[in-house]
């Protein structure tokens, strides 16, 4: 039987600065990430093949900017802030080829859920990505986060560059926000 | 955590109702290593060097020491400025005869200068003998 590899963050790090050992250690980088990064992203696109899509880009863009990744912070860190940025950049795209305001909500990426073959949530679960989808940008991201990810605050302040406070205000907010959705559309 | 949640969010539950095609992470993980672009990557020492940790600290300490030279010469300067004597004290200075040579001797003050001083200090000097002869008519008086 094949020992289950343990992940070493440290080492991982100091490989990826080594040209003949960096491939593979991105490989296992790779590995260790794809599902938190996929989910991060799905939440906010809902679209599995969108997903997919900037999940590989997220990686890519990873990858070719490895030598600008010093160690400073975390890899995770990292890597999350790229996958955001690549989720953002994405949306405002897709805004721009439906001639949606940039600075309106996300709701109409809710519209496909229904007819989505990769999401099989009941009504209550439709609302409920409906409602997160009505929410500001930077809300729906925190609300993702910390509900379903259930990330500490600390670790959201270093990949959104806001304060802990800030964070928990806004992650308060989206949560009444939520509970009007459903009042209103009950 | 459990008390920032609403009821509505309790009664769902965390699924968010998204699934994903079997075995999607093991193949996309196996594609996207297999596809990863050739980069050219640097090695770098990991570990910085006695001088590049103390750089900073040896910058700060040359800029503090540059302010403290500074300050000590303007100091110099303005110390220089007050050892400047008012007319008045270089002709209370020149009434002693052995001062006013050394003075004489050592000063870049011009001649006339000297003159003017060395007048004053006599016309001083007078003063207080007519001063401590009046007080001494005073004394008698008394």
């Amino acid at each position: 039987m094949a020992g289950k590899y343990i992940y070493d963050e440290a080492l991982v790090v100091e490989q990826l600065h080594d040209p003949g050992q960096a491939r593979e250690a991105f490989g296992k980088v790779i590995e260790h990430y794809s599902q938190a990064l996929y989910w991060q992203i799905r939440r906010m696109v809902f679209d599995h093949d969108d997903a997919s899509d900037i999940l590989q880009n997220t990686f890519i863009k990873a990858w070719t900017n490895i030598d600008n990744f010093r160690g400073d912070a975390k890899l995770s860190t990292w890597l999350h802030k790229i996958a955001i940025n690549e989720s953002i950049t994405f949306i405002n795209k897709k805004k721009a080829q439906n001639n949606i305001p940039l600075d309106s909500d996300d709701s109409f990426l809710a519209n496909t859920l229904e007819s989505d073959p990769w999401f099989d949530g009941d009504a209550t679960q439709l609302q409920l990505q409906r409602a997160i989808a009505s929410l500001p940008e930077k809300q729906r991201l925190v609300f993702n986060m910390r509900y379903f990810d259930e990330m500490k605050y600390e670790d959201m302040s270093e990949i959104l560059g806001t304060s802990v406070g800030a964070l928990k205000a806004s992650y308060h907010h989206a949560i009444k926000k939520i509970e009007s959705f459903f009042t209103e559309n009950d | 955590m459990k008390q920032e949640e609403s009821d509505i969010l309790k009664q769902i539950g965390k699924d968010a109702g998204f699934k994903v095609p079997e075995n999607f992470f093991a193949e996309f993980n196996q594609k996207m290593s297999d596809s990863l672009p050739q980069v050219e990557i640097t090695r770098v020492d990991e570990r910085p060097t006695l001088w590049t940790r103390l750089r900073p600290y040896a910058y700060m300490a040359a800029m503090f020491a540059g302010i403290w030279c500074m300050m000590k010469v303007f100091n110099g300067l303005t110390e220089s400025n007050k050892t400047e004597l008012t007319a008045k004290e270089i002709a209370a200075g020149m009434s002693i005869e052995s001062n006013a040579e050394e003075f004489i001797m050592n000063s870049s003050v011009s001649d006339v200068d000297i003159i003017m001083s060395y007048e004053d200090s006599l016309y001083y000097d007078n003063l207080i003998i007519e001063s401590s002869n009046s007080n001494g008519n005073n004394e008698e008086l008394l």
